[in-house]
């Protein structure tokens, strides 16, 4: 009789799993499903690599169960830094695997071509992308889209805050051709005024310039007194450091992020010495508090820290372990995540900085994630 | 043997097989989930396979500008519908209507050249195409691109849209076999094959290849509406020289000259790629089996099965005759 | 005036690094009637090896990695012929297929990363315009090695065979030139080529594993400004491109400096008179 009822009961929770598949991991302690859609090949590569390898670090570290003993299966897809095939992820993640949270797309395009699948679907999307407009509240989808990295716009305004410290006012900027030079362009147009600087050139180069110089050369007939980088390409930004020193650009430059990686600070010549760039944190050179606890993990797991895509990923990891331990002996499901989610605040992560969702705030890190470094001896230096 | 409406479809056997694939497995594959996703992208690459297959198989114009077509299809429906708020369908005109008239211009140009050079010049005026999206922030959003693209109609679900797509496909394939039975078409075919001749027999041969190219343009920008709607979000990467590339290999790889070659080969390599293990040695599996491909079919997956039917027919025949239509792309010297 | 010939003088030497990629192109497309999607990859290989291996041996190493490529794709080449495959776009495509694997190659063994050496830490001054030793250099030698391979195809018996195998192919294959040789040869050339473009390149801007199609692209479009069909020409059509993107990036906008190369390609493909028959003879 027992075993009859208890093979009903399997029954129709196989049924139900089958009807209601964001249902299936039900009130039982079963692991929970998470998807990681990252940029494995392609250009974004340079971020989603990283991002894969500490998410995967962390997740061995852990014996991949929560703190709280919840079991975690993690589904890897790459999403080819292509906003189609990061839809095609998504959809693909949540209808076969049953996930509960995606960490991903890795790019900005691929956050909002997956958006509405993710709305659909009912499941939440932990973005490390930067992008302004993936977490924009006018989008249909924005209750299921998290930001777990600083977003670009904050990016800018702390690096041009340190441009201004020096007094310059007469400002350059070279930008990479894709979305990420061309937002940090256009928001350094608008902030850098209002603190005193002036943007009076602007050139850009894509992915693929094989020679920067006539670039640089138009920056310094304009007579900029301080240069900012938007790039993220590490070939377009030490391409561009080269030709400056050798058109005679004697000023300071500034990097935004994308340029806080291990590859480009000891590839680069003794014309980069004294560039400052801005990092999320400081694995690869100087890394501080949970960052280290991190390093510790890859370098175990024979990685070696790239930058800061470890820092986003893990942010990202840690978010969903932390919604899913803050549901303690309830159903976990995609709606149960989001609901969850906008409710973290101050769970561990390995980036410094205090992070919080709320309802009206998918952006859970800020300005106290950053930090200002400089270059010196191929080696990127906290300032302070 | 008889049928409804074997009167129309009799003499279009490629019309007969799509549907009844169609047919037969739609309804497999609206039960899972992911695959109703995956035919309606499979449904977008495989109608830019059949514009390939239409510019190069038939009209010889090694075209590789799809990608930049099916963009402007794109953009068109979504500034339609999201700033000027036109009813669903009505944008797909204008979809169609935009590419395949930049195409009839553009082709006035390119028809004297080589192959190779046409690909070039495509490829050119693709690129130049994704310069002017990036920079035209205003109207298509520039980098970032347009998000919230609405649904058309009252077609809003995965099935659906899996249903339209490849109804589209099979609308398609049916119009293009009636212009392969046209005049049109085996005027198109002995273009290809030889352009003296085709003078000698009065076609207007840079005319004809235009319209050709026009036509495959418009077939590009009906993908492209179908994009749009479905996943409601465009940027300057979703529709990109990628796209264009992979559109051109996929209708090759299937056999560019059969009228079904491009829909085979998006299915077959689309699905080979997903088997093989991804991350960084994604591109290298995808460039191998390319390769392979190549070596084991030169003349596409259909020419091979084409070869080995005729082999088995009539053990003893050397190459075979080629079919006005059926006849896959050969050389040009 | 001196604004508007420095940009001119910076431009040349940027240019260069697309002569010599457009070198083989032209030499391609005129023996075997093809493009060889997988220079920029041989180019990448070579760089990668080479910043490996470091010093002079990486050189060697670097061009010997690039060749091996450059023979794979012969041997690819020499198999669909084999299989009776006269198809120009099936070689194309098949070398499209190498091009991919071999950056996918690159990214999986050596990461993201960017490959970039330097060799010279002062500029030169050279009235009044500021240069890179390094791409003095990569002029120098690229303008010999175009004079010297122009000299090989016109004044040489093998340049006549090459010459005699591009016009007819059969006709010289009647008249026992060995025209698959010359084509394999041509491959081999490529890749020579190509990795020695990627090794000037390591030394002066860098490159990482998204550089090869555009490497590839810009060579092809170098290649056909001014007619395909000799080095020389494709040498100065090298110079032509750089020169009008560095004026670009110097006078216009972002958007026009992006779109100056396609435009000049489309201009040149749809006006010029030579196109017909330079550009591969035209239709059949």
């Amino acid at each position: 009789m027992i075993k009859s009822i208890t093979r009903r009961v399997v029954l129709a929770a196989a049924v139900a799993g089958l009807a209601a598949p964001a249902l299936a991991q039900g009130a039982d302690r079963g692991p929970v499903k998470l998807g990681a859609v990252l940029s494995l090949s392609g250009p974004a590569a340079v971020f989603g690599i990283p991002e894969r390898d500490a998410i995967q670090a962390v997740l061995k570290q852990m014996h991949s169960t929560t703190p709280d003993g919840r079991r975690i299966d993690l589904v890897l897809v790459d999403d080819k830094s292509n906003p189609t095939e990061a839809a095609r992820a998504v959809s693909q993640v949540i209808n076969n695997d049953q996930v509960v949270a995606i960490i991903g797309p890795s790019t900005g395009s691929g956050i909002l071509a997956a958006g509405p699948i993710a709305q659909r679907l009912k499941v939440p999307l932990l973005g490390p992308a930067g992008t302004l407009a993936i977490t924009d509240p006018k989008n249909e989808f924005y209750p299921w889209v998290f930001r777990v990295a600083p977003s670009d716009i904050v990016d800018i305004r702390v690096i041009l805050r340190d441009m201004a410290k020096s007094k310059t006012k007469k400002v350059g900027i070279f930008y990479q051709e894709d979305a990420y030079g061309k937002t940090g362009v256009d928001e350094a147009k608008i902030f850098g005024p209002t603190i005193g600087l002036n943007v009076v050139d602007t050139v850009s180069a894509p992915y693929t310039a094989t020679d920067l110089t006539a670039q640089a050369t138009k920056l310094r007939n304009a007579g900029v007194e301080a240069v900012f980088l938007q790039v993220s390409i590490s070939a377009l930004g030490s391409s561009f450091l080269k030709a400056a020193r050798q058109v005679g650009l004697d000023v300071p430059i500034y990097a935004n992020a994308g340029l806080a990686q291990r590859s480009f600070a000891e590839n680069t010549g003794p014309e980069a010495e004294g560039l400052r760039v801005l990092s999320i944190g400081n694995i690869p050179f100087d890394p501080v508090g949970g960052e280290v606890e991190l390093a510790k993990m890859l370098q175990a797991e024979g990685k070696v820290p790239q930058g800061w895509g470890e820092l986003v990923g893990t942010n990202a990891l840690m978010a969903a372990v932390a919604a899913i331990d803050a549901q303690k002996g309830k159903e976990i499901t995609g709606e149960s995540m989001r609901d969850t989610l906008e409710t973290l605040c101050n769970f561990k992560a390995y980036a410094r900085g205090k992070a919080c969702f709320a309802k009206d705030k998918h952006d859970g890190w800020g300005e106290d994630a950053l930090v200002i470094t400089e270059l010196r001896n191929k080696q990127l230096k906290t300032l302070d | 043997m008889s049928f409804p409406g074997q009167r129309y479809l009799g003499p279009r056997p490629n019309t007969l097989i799509i549907a009844v694939c169609v047919l037969v497995a739609l309804p497999v594959v609206l039960t899972r989930p992911v695959w109703t996703d995956s035919a309606v992208v499979l449904g977008v690459y495989a109608l830019l396979g059949l514009s390939v297959g239409i510019s190069y198989g038939q009209a010889g114009i090694l075209t590789m500008s799809q990608g930049a077509f099916a963009a402007i299809g794109g953009y068109a429906a979504a500034i339609l519908t999201t700033r000027f708020g036109w009813p669903p369908y009505a944008d797909l005109l204008v979809a169609m209507a935009l590419p395949a008239a930049l195409a009839y211009g553009v082709a006035r140009l390119v028809t004297r050249l080589s192959p190779l050079a046409t690909a070039l010049a495509t490829l050119a005026l693709g690129s130049v195409i994704e310069i002017l999206i990036r920079n035209a922030d205003a109207l298509t959003g520039g980098y970032i691109g347009l998000a919230g693209i609405p649904s058309v109609g009252a077609i809003n679900t995965p099935a659906g849209y899996a249903c339209l797509a490849w109804g589209m496909i099979v609308v398609t394939v049916f119009l293009y076999e009636n212009l392969m039975c046209s005049a049109y078409g085996r005027a198109l075919n002995v273009l290809r094959v030889d352009q003296a001749r085709a003078r000698a027999d009065g076609i207007d041969v840079p005319a004809l290849m235009s319209a050709g190219f026009a036509v495959s343009a418009a077939v590009a920008g009906a993908a492209g509406w179908l994009y749009a709607h479905y996943i409601s979000f465009l940027s300057p990467e979703s529709l990109d020289t990628h796209i264009s590339i992979s559109a051109l290999l996929m209708a090759v790889i299937g056999g560019a000259g059969y009228i079904l070659g491009p829909i085979v080969g998006t299915l077959l390599f689309d699905g080979l790629t997903r088997l093989m293990p991804a991350a960084e040695l994604q591109g290298f599996f995808y460039g191998a089996a390319l390769i392979i491909i190549l070596l084991a079919a030169r003349t596409g997956i259909l020419g091979l099965l084409a070869g080995l039917a005729r082999r088995l027919r009539r053990p003893d025949a050397t190459p075979a005759p080629r079919a006005a239509n059926l006849s896959p792309q050969e050389s040009l010297p | 005036m001196l604004a508007i010939a420095e940009y001119v003088v910076r431009g040349a030497l940027s240019g260069a690094i697309y002569a010599l990629l457009a070198v083989p192109m032209s030499l391609m497309f005129v023996t075997v009637r093809t493009i060889d999607f997988a220079v920029g990859a041989y180019a990448l290989i070579a760089a990668a090896v080479c910043w490996s291996v470091g010093g002079a041996l990486g050189l060697a190493a670097g061009l010997g990695a690039a060749m091996a490529c450059a023979a794979f794709m012969a041997i690819i080449f020499l198999a669909l012929k084999r299989l009776g495959c006269e198809d120009h776009i099936i070689y194309a495509l098949a070398s499209f297929g190498l091009a991919t694997a071999l950056a996918s190659l690159v990214l999986w063994w050596w990461g993201t990363q960017a490959f970039v050496r330097d060799a010279f830490s002062d500029p030169w001054s050279v009235g009044g315009i500021r240069l890179a030793p390094q791409g003095v250099i990569n002029f120098a030698l690229i303008l010999l090695l175009v004079g010297a391979l122009h000299l090989l195809i016109q004044h040489t018996s093998l340049g006549r065979m090459m010459r005699a195998a591009a016009a007819n192919q059969t006709g010289a294959a009647l008249a026992s030139i060995p025209v698959q040789g010359i084509q394999v040869g041509t491959y081999l050339a490529g890749g020579l080529l190509g990795g020695l473009a990627g090794l000037l390149v390591l030394y002066s801007a860098g490159l990482d594993f998204t550089a090869p199609l555009g490497l590839t692209l810009s060579g092809f479009g170098a290649a056909i400004i001014f007619g395909i069909g000799s080095p020389l020409r494709g040498f100065f059509g090298g110079l032509a491109m750089g020169i009008a993107q560095a004026l670009a990036a110097g006078y216009a906008s972002a958007m026009v400096a992006g779109m100056v190369p396609f435009l000049f390609v489309l201009l040149v493909l749809t006006t010029s008179r030579f196109g017909e028959e330079a550009l591969a003879g035209g239709r059949p």
